[in-house]
């Protein structure tokens, strides 16, 4: 995206404005928080979340809530199929005058990773397929971290969750790759698609900008890092998101019906710079290094950037 | 119920906050109990929320099966390992405490100012166990620290059971070994610091004699209920006592960047008329990114000693 033509430019830019209030009950320091409230920022007051089971089903605990909008809780496969039903209600209600149309909502369905990669693909499928104008928020912390941090299918190759311990017979940890979940919706061709990071938030902001001027679907993966299941010092959480931008292991791009770009270019730094800020990597440096299980995940960061910088 | 008048039996409560450690502890206390040949029984209880907010967890242990299950009402131990939950009213830290119970608050105020505060019953022990904790193992996570303080205070947990009983569990959690030998040596201080308890306090009590029914207070509908419809009516249940670090910005200094107001994951810091950024102490939990991110280093941070 051309710095020149976009609306955000610098920090000063970003609206003072809070749609999350302090308060809520998730963990000190959440790089998922971070990344939602500065989207909150650009889409504004006017919105309905649609959130499925997961971390952010605590940001509303009744009689409580931090939103300055509206919220509704659906089962983890479901979010996208109740974002349709409420998207039919408002055009219903605005179709019938019952509803001015200035005061109309943005449909935002708000999942971690495992809705998104796991329990509710299915039904994020369809609803990109019915071409249903909403937004969708994957807040990707790479595990199921509400519950304890079990392995995920956007869980990362070679890292430690609960229920991929590492161990004699895999010492790696985690033996799978990360579901490329982008790829999976980008092959629907929605109008717009993109990965943001907390620690970009120019680029975040530029994205929800740009997206607000499509109909249909618009989605979004945050990458989300998170201090009780990755393992760090909650003042972090910044830090690593932006190490995983730099390092080239975490993309920020975006695609418009399908088409890809790359909206930062990093420098690659050695993705081990990134592997050691997170306990759940430990193992792959202590007691003995694992120097074939890192220079897969080199590789595979490569091999990725490899076919997007030559063509 | 078994009637357990007769046998030993001990009840220990550990209130913390999620992260603390105080599942940890409690698994510590029945792992040493455990090594000293005694009955035990250990669980924590969580509420939906997480790191940070208030949790509680138990320990029982007895010369005889243990056949009493569920929540501990009145503890013959009970451990407040925050003290910003003493005037916490949902966390009810004091709930069952009789004459019998030693009563240990984490803090670096004398026991008799806890009472002074509180007027509690029962014996009660002050130790600023994060202090330790932060000076010996570097990070203010207090599982094996507390646990000492309770082995201690049992009066029928040896030095060594306790040293075995914390290597195992910090073991299990897959914990270097210079950490676990740091908490070792830490929980040791603890485990000296505390004077042997008073033997009195062994006599146990029969949980059927109270009534265990909680009575909830009436309350007015009309006062819940704007809460519940306000915007953003989260700030009202005040997370700024989560905190063990207080940022504390050094305007002099500060430039204006806005770096701490953007990268602030819970909204707590706002720019007020003059461009200056202003931290919400009432809820900011202490994260720290601020600290961390300021690109001209003029937020410090103070440790948090006077929550209540």
């Amino acid at each position: 995206m051309s710095m020149k033509n976009a609306a955000y430019k610098k920090f000063k830019d970003i609206s003072r404005e809070e749609h999350i209030s302090p308060g809520t009950a998730l963990c000190t320091g959440c790089g998922g928080l971070l990344a939602l409230r500065l989207a909150y920022k650009v889409l504004g007051e006017n919105v309905v979340i649609v959130n499925a089971a997961g971390c952010f089903t605590l940001l509303s605990v009744y009689p409580y809530s931090p939103f300055s909008s509206s919220w509704m809780y659906t089962a983890m496969a479901c979010a996208p199929a109740g974002a349709q039903g409420i998207r039919d209600a408002l055009d219903i209600l605005i179709k019938k005058g019952k509803l001015k149309s200035e005061e109309n909502l943005k449909v935002v369905v708000l999942t971690g990773d495992g809705a998104a990669n796991d329990i509710g693909l299915q039904s994020t499928s369809a609803a990109i397929y019915r071409g249903l104008d909403f937004y969708y928020f994957c807040y990707d912390n790479e595990a199921y971290s509400n519950t304890g941090f079990q392995m995920s299918s956007a869980t990362p190759y070679g890292s430690r969750t609960a229920t991929s311990l590492p161990g004699e017979i895999n010492p790696q940890g985690t033996v799978q790759r990360k579901k490329d979940l982008f790829e999976i919706w980008r092959a629907h061709k929605p109008p717009y698609l993109a990965t943001v990071s907390p620690s970009h938030p120019v680029d975040l902001s530029n994205k929800f900008e740009k997206a607000s001027k499509f109909e249909g679907p618009k989605l979004f993966i945050a990458l989300s890092p998170c201090p009780p299941g990755w393992s760090f010092d909650a003042s972090n959480s910044v830090n690593i998101a932006r190490l995983a931008v730099q390092t080239g292991i975490w993309p920020l791009k975006e695609a418009v019906y399908g088409e890809v770009k790359h909206t930062v270019i990093p420098k690659f730094k050695p993705v081990e710079e990134y592997l050691r800020t997170q306990n759940r990597y430990d193992h792959l440096f202590n007691p003995v290094k694992q120097v074939d299980v890192i220079d897969n995940i080199k590789k595979d960061v490569e091999q990725y950037w490899e076919r997007y910088l030559d063509s | 119920m078994k009637n357990s008048t007769n046998e030993m039996i001990k009840r220990v409560r550990f209130h913390g906050r999620g992260g603390q450690g105080m599942k940890t502890a409690s698994r510590i206390v029945g792992t040493a109990s455990f090594l000293e040949g005694f009955f035990v029984q250990d669980c924590p209880l969580y509420g939906a929320e997480r790191r940070g907010a208030p949790m509680v967890a138990f320990t029982r242990l007895s010369k005889e099966p243990i056949l009493e299950r569920g929540l501990i009402v009145s503890p013959d131990i009970n451990i407040i390992a925050d003290e910003t939950l003493l005037g916490d009213k949902n966390a009810n830290v004091f709930q069952g405490i009789w004459e019998g119970t030693v009563t240990i608050v984490n803090t670096h105020y004398p026991a008799s100012h806890v009472r002074n505060v509180h007027g509690i019953v029962g014996e009660i022990v002050t130790l600023d166990v994060t202090e330790i904790a932060l000076n010996v193992i570097g990070e203010s996570v207090l599982s094996s620290t507390a646990a000492a303080v309770v082995c201690k205070l049992t009066g029928v947990i040896s030095e060594s059971s306790l040293e075995k009983a914390v290597t195992r569990e910090l073991s299990s959690i897959n914990l270097k070994k210079e950490t676990i030998q740091k908490n070792v040596q830490a929980a040791l201080i603890c485990f000296d610091r505390i004077p042997e308890a008073h033997p009195h306090y062994f006599e146990p009590i029969k949980e059927d004699k109270k009534d265990e029914i909680v009575k909830l207070e009436y309350a007015d509908a009309c006062l819940g209920s704007p809460s519940v419809y306000a915007k953003g009516s989260t700030k009202l249940k005040k997370t700024g006592n989560w905190r063990l670090f207080r940022p504390v910005i050094d305007h002099e200094k500060c430039s204006r960047c806005y770096t701490c107001f953007v990268y602030c994951p819970h909204s707590c810091i706002s720019i007020d008329g003059d461009g200056y950024p202003q931290i919400d102490y009432d809820n900011c939990k202490g994260c720290l990114t601020c600290f961390y991110e300021c690109p001209k280093k003029v937020i410090s941070k103070d440790r948090e000693v006077k929550a209540w």
